[in-house]
């Protein structure tokens, strides 16, 4: 059996982490797992992480004896540490087993705990916002299926713009109404919302049963306004269903006539 | 003559005041308003009142009606999910602080005004909801100022100012149906038409927060799109401290009307 590693990443928000390990995950051949400690309920990167490497193995909060298992039974780990946890977090772990830590750091910044902290300094990209000036939001949003107007809305014109503070970094997963999950990806610097369909079966059979949900860092942060927004994009039940059956019976007529 | 058309106030105070002024250093004759003096914004009694006092010839608009009326617009009158639970919110707080003899007046405002070769409207002449959007057919553009017997219609509810000239000439129509016997042509020359939107004093979607109106030279058939500035951080406050949502006022500094607008130009409500 061959002896498992940890690669520990960490680095300030929006500098790259979770893009430099998936671009190691692409490369990797042998079984590897993903691990985000302090995602809790909204674990964003896990999922999308999930979606686009059906090989490898992602575990979330709570999951952590699954983690040393695996460790001892010889599979490698990525470790992804967010900017809010304590560099210090992993030590046990990261003492118990080979690892190696990687500092994604913007070129900008210097002599930083990361630049102390890492074995390796990868360059990453620049970040806006001073990191102790930040704070997190999240918010669960599985079940739920929004509005793709309301959620256009939220995010491109109002969220990314300023509305309810000003936000360095917006991740999210979201349920449409035509059954398909989306991931966006806004980062300040770059005034700029990345997002992708998850490559996932659509749900059209009620309410999604698979994770969605929003993480924002930023400063001065309106979070009670977020959460009531997010929750005015959603669809009623009635009209969900709505949606649901004519996506169905589009669909339907989309093979028929193909065939 | 030189005529000013005002538009979508909203309850902006503010802007109204601001606007009237401006009308006033304009040297305007007289003044029409398109509706929509009420909702989204912090003051509808007070716009009401001014509106009244001036004595200003007002259609009504489809904020007015759905005070009067109740709102039961049916679903598609909204873009999104998150414009409806707004739009819903922002109708329930005017509701409730709309005094009855505002509400009685609203109630006898018509649904268009006429003036000359003039028709003042605030949506569409077949509807107050219906958006006139700079982008719409030349063939339904022309209809629309056909149908109200006019050669300058005036409208607003976009939120967005414009002038439109329909080229004069020659339209042939064919008329078919099960009553008629074979089909039948109609061919009449169309003269020059305009569509004058005049956007919006109270709820800006032009990317600023100044009001917008126009002023109409009767006489030399002159448009002049005016934008005013008015102190609108006076309007966002009076939004917050009234217990509305605070993102109205967000928006109403960016020129991007508390709400959305509704995209669907060929929508017409029926109810």
């Amino acid at each position: 059996m061959s002896q498992s590693t940890i690669t520990a990443v960490a680095g300030p928000p929006g500098s790259g982490k979770t893009t430099w390990i998936r671009q190691q995950l692409a490369a990797e051949t042998a079984p590897v797992l993903y691990f985000c400690p302090g995602s809790g309920n909204v674990p964003i990167d896990q999922t999308c992480i999930a979606a686009e490497f059906s090989q490898i193995k992602t575990l979330t909060d709570g999951e952590e004896s699954l983690l040393a298992k695996h460790l001892e039974n010889g599979v490698s780990a990525y470790i992804e540490l967010g900017f809010h946890l304590q560099l210090t977090t992993l030590e046990n772990l990261l003492q118990a087993f080979p690892s190696r830590r990687i500092s994604v750091v913007p070129p900008e910044i210097k002599d930083t705990e990361w630049h102390q902290w890492g074995d390796v300094i990868v360059e990453g990209i620049a970040v806006s916002g001073e990191v102790d000036k930040l704070s997190i939001w999240r918010s669960p949003a599985s079940g739920q299926v929004l509005d793709p107007a309301s959620l256009d809305l939220f995010w491109y014109e109002e969220m990314t713009q300023g509305a309810y503070g000003k936000v360095h970094r917006a991740k999210g997963i979201f349920d449409i109404a035509d059954g398909r999950s989306f991931y966006f990806d806004f980062a300040a610097k770059f005034q700029e919302t990345a997002h992708e369909e998850l490559q996932i079966p659509r749900w059209l059979e009620g309410r999604p049963q698979r994770f969605s949900g929003i993480e924002i860092v930023g400063e001065n942060l309106d979070k009670t306004a977020l959460g009531q927004t997010l929750e005015d994009c959603c669809l009623s039940e009635a009209v969900m269903l709505n949606y649901q059956q004519q996506v169905k019976e589009s669909l339907l007529l989309g093979e028929e006539e193909t065939s | 003559m030189k005529i000013a058309v005002i538009s979508c106030i909203h309850g902006n105070y503010e802007a109204l005041n601001a606007v009237l002024s401006d009308i006033d250093e304009q040297q305007a004759d007289k003044i029409f308003c398109l509706g929509d003096l009420v909702g989204y914004g912090p003051n509808p009694h007070a716009v009401v009142q001014m509106i009244r006092s001036l004595d200003i010839p007002t259609c009504i608009g489809c904020w007015d009606e759905d005070i009067v009326e109740g709102l039961n617009s049916c679903e598609c009158s909204y873009p999104s999910a998150l414009a409806e639970k707004r739009g819903k919110l922002a109708h329930e707080w005017t509701n409730n602080q709309i005094f009855p003899e505002t509400r009685e007046y609203l109630a006898t405002l018509p649904h268009s005004l006429r003036e000359d070769n003039m028709c003042f409207v605030h949506g569409s002449p077949h509807s107050n909801h219906e958006y006139l959007l700079p982008t719409m057919d030349a063939f339904s553009a022309l209809e629309r100022v056909f149908s109200a017997g006019a050669d300058v219609l005036f409208c607003g509810h976009t939120h967005v100012p414009y002038v439109r000239t329909l080229d004069a000439g020659n339209m042939q129509v064919r008329v078919s149906g099960p009553s008629i016997e074979g089909d039948k042509n109609l061919s009449f020359n169309a003269p020059l038409k305009r569509i004058v939107n005049v956007g919006s004093v109270g709820e800006p979607r032009h990317g600023r927060p100044n009001a917008t109106y126009v002023i109409y030279d009767v006489d030399a058939q002159q448009v002049t799109l005016r934008e005013v500035e008015y102190d609108y951080q006076a309007t966002c406050a009076a939004i917050i401290e009234k217990g509305l949502p605070p993102i109205f006022a967000w928006r109403l500094a960016r020129g991007l009307e508390y709400a959305e607008r509704a995209d669907d130009p060929t929508h017409v409500c029926e109810r």
